[in-house]
């Protein structure tokens, strides 16, 4: 058995040290890095991978992936913007399109959840394939006619809105992310999850509804996806089969930055969320600073394993083993 | 076990054509529209043909208009078309062209290439099954057609360079010849990107001597990435900026999106490619004080028409690709400049059943003389010195 209070103690401080160190150094790069403006820019870009990270967190913790992320978020973003006020169809239902695209984000998830758990298949192969389910009913729901767009000023703007001085899809963000802490730290299930991260026969042998964990943890994964879906389409103004594009190599690798172990039994949604912060600023601070384009990725790649190797210093113990 | 763990790599080959299959279905919907039936030559067999018309995605309007041009050719041809949808990648487009290929039909091709270095392996095999295949957009310089022989028919294009140079003027004339402007180039190494940069900076150079580029940020065609680098480069600049260049439509609706956020839509202008439907709507509309000042047209279902076209009279027999002139070989079609003074002219081009009017126009006239697309030039793309 692993010590887990020696691991609690030796908490994000690692990642928590690069991301100052990070933000000092931009700000004298360019000062307009610091300013408000700025971090209300930072925060609406954090806010999309910020929800999505909360589930693959969830889903990494127990040992398993989900590759569906873009698939999801592009399904669930095409059925809400259909169903709310939109340049396409006047299908507008109100509330509920939030409840169908979420509904769709839920079943997406449930569905990779029950064949990995029940049937056994790896979930790296099945996200995968529920990846394209999700990116295929986007393209069918997208068709070939006009792109949709929002025509409801209140929807479009409501992710920009300020909310004591922080954007609305920030809160949103937060409230999940919050939730996320709570349901991983302080539930039974949360607890179970890391659980089976760490060794999934003993945990069976004690008597915990295994199989019913991983689903949910999928379907909660799932349902998170759609909901980034939602607020990346608001963002946008726009629905795009692709809205997700990209999105999966910024929560995934987010996620192992902040110290959430590929293998299971590690990490946290807040180590996560840290690490999302850490990739969005090094973006954002990089073209800040005027960055050459042709040398931005070198860069990023390059500052990128500084602070990875940052992070991992402090727990290099002579028998840790990483995969 | 062994075989479960094979059913996500099944899965996403089995959806995707499945999902191609739907929508080839769906789009093919409306076969009873058909019209404009070609005579084909005597000796042509109609059933020994197949139309193939690769594109890059199915999600970007620009690749869902070049299928519904090749829809209408087939239509007008009245041989069987298959679609291939490379889903952005390079070996997909080339095993899937390769699977078409083995069912023994000779295909009439239209490619939309992935990557310039898909097009040597594509022609290879198209020439080996017997058939004609036309490129579009990107191939290797040195990788010519009249080298090849008859079956590589001809490599077709809009060139980048007048696109760059259309909106460097439509935006440069809205500010009166003087202010900052920010560019959003696509994938930073593509072709298409770099021409139509290289474009837009030689025009500045050349006759804006007042116009400050302030920075570009590639933006990969990504319209959130667009919306993002947008976001980034209004903290960095405020007001200093008076334009927005974008190399196509979809980083534009991203990046006007940002700027409306920041409340300054109404102060800035844009110009960029492709006149999708959505900035024509905007336009029209007068979004953001006219915000759009300029905008190119042409359009994906003429391309794909113009391709299969060219390559339809090679495989009948009608046209002998080597006897063609060097432009007709390796062509660059015309590239209309759209301000909201004309775009009015260009509405036409967009309503129901346009692809299958232009198909017919092409048929008889050419496919080197239609407009709104005639050819005006060809050889390799020369970058201007910026």
């Amino acid at each position: 058995m692993r010590n887990l209070s020696i691991k609690n103690l030796s908490g994000p401080t690692g990642i928590l040290a690069a991301l100052v160190v990070l933000i000092v150094l931009f700000s004298l790069l360019n000062p307009r890095f610091a300013s408000v403006e700025n971090l209300q820019n930072v925060l609406f870009q954090v806010s999309v991978p910020l929800i999505i990270v909360v589930g693959t967190s969830l889903v990494i913790q127990m040992g398993s992936i989900d590759l569906s992320v873009e698939g999801v978020m592009g399904a669930a973003g095409m059925a809400w913007i259909l169903l709310s006020p939109n340049t396409r169809l006047e299908g507008d239902i109100g509330v509920w399109a939030w409840f169908v695209a979420l509904g769709l984000g839920l079943v997406l998830g449930l569905i990779t959840g029950a064949i990995y758990a029940k049937l056994k298949v790896p979930s790296f192969v099945v996200s995968l394939g529920t990846w394209y389910v999700g990116l295929g009913i986007a393209i069918l729901l997208y068709g070939n006619a006009l792109l949709p767009s929002l025509t409801s000023e209140a929807l479009a703007r409501w992710p920009t809105q300020l909310t004591l001085g922080l954007p609305n899809c920030f809160w949103l963000a937060a409230v999940i992310l919050a939730a996320g802490v709570f349901v991983s730290h302080y539930t039974k299930f949360g607890r179970g999850l890391m659980a089976i991260g760490n060794n999934e026969p003993i945990a069976r042998s004690n008597g915990m509804p295994v199989d019913r964990y991983k689903i949910a943890a999928f379907a909660i994964a799932g349902t998170l996806c759609g909901l980034a879906g939602i607020l990346a389409t608001m963002q946008l103004g726009s629905g795009s089969p692709d809205i997700g594009f990209g999105q999966l190599f910024v929560v995934i690798p987010a996620a192992v930055i902040g110290g959430t172990a590929l293998s299971g039994g590690e990490g946290g949604v807040i180590r996560s969320a840290i690490g999302v912060f850490l990739l969005i600023i090094l973006n954002n601070g990089l073209v800040l600073a005027g960055v050459d384009p042709d040398y931005q990725s070198g860069v990023f790649g390059m500052i990128l394993l500084i602070a990875v190797i940052a992070v991992a210093w402090p727990q290099r113990g002579r028998l840790k083993v990483a995969k | 076990m062994k075989s479960l763990s094979k059913i996500g790599g099944t899965t996403r080959r089995t959806f995707t054509a499945i999902v191609a299959a739907a929508m080839i279905a769906g789009l093919g919907a409306n076969d009873a529209m058909a019209q404009a039936k070609i005579e084909h030559p005597e000796g042509f067999n109609p059933d020994e043909w197949v139309i193939v018309a690769s594109v890059i995605n199915t999600t970007n309007p620009y690749m869902i208009s070049n299928i519904e041009g090749a829809e209408a050719m087939a239509r007008a041809t009245g041989i069987d078309l298959e679609i291939v949808n490379s889903n952005n990648s390079s070996q997909t487009s080339i095993s899937s062209i390769l699977a078409i290929l083995a069912s023994g039909k000779k295909p009439i091709m239209f490619v939309n290439t992935v990557a310039s270095s898909d097009a040597p392996p594509i022609v290879d095999a198209v020439k080996q099954a017997g058939g004609y295949v036309t490129i579009w957009w990107n191939k290797p310089d040195e990788f010519k057609p009249q080298h090849i022989g008859d079956n590589f028919v001809a490599f077709q294009k809009h060139t980048g360079v007048d696109s760059g140079r259309c909106g460097a003027q439509a935006l440069a004339d809205a500010l009166g010849g003087k202010g900052n402007v920010i560019l959003l180039p696509g994938v930073q190494d593509s072709t298409t990107s770099k021409t139509r940069v290289a474009g837009f900076k030689a025009e500045i150079n050349e006759n804006y001597p007042e116009i400050t580029i302030l920075e570009e940020r590639p933006s990969n065609w990504d319209p959130q990435l667009g919306a993002r680098n947008a976001k980034d480069l209004i903290v960095k600049y405020g007001d200093q900026i008076n334009g927005v260049w974008s190399a196509d439509d979809g980083m534009q609706i991203g990046a006007m999106q940002s700027f409306e956020n920041a409340g300054m839509l109404d102060k800035v202008k844009f110009s960029s490619d492709g006149l999708y439907p959505k900035t024509l709507e905007d336009i029209i509309s007068g979004r953001g004080d006219n915000a759009i000042v300029g905008e190119t047209f042409h359009r994906g279902y003429m391309a794909s028409a113009i391709g299969l076209y060219t390559a339809y009279l090679a495989a009948s027999g009608q046209i002998v690709p080597s006897e063609l002139e060097d432009n007709k070989r390796e062509s660059f079609f015309k590239l209309s400049c759209v301000t909201p003074a004309n775009y009015e002219q260009y509405l036409q081009y967009d309503e129901p059943g346009a692809p299958d009017a232009f198909v017919e126009r092409l048929i008889e006239t050419g496919p080197w003389d239609t407009e709104p697309v005639p050819l005006i030039g060809g050889g390799v793309e020369v970058l201007p010195e910026s």
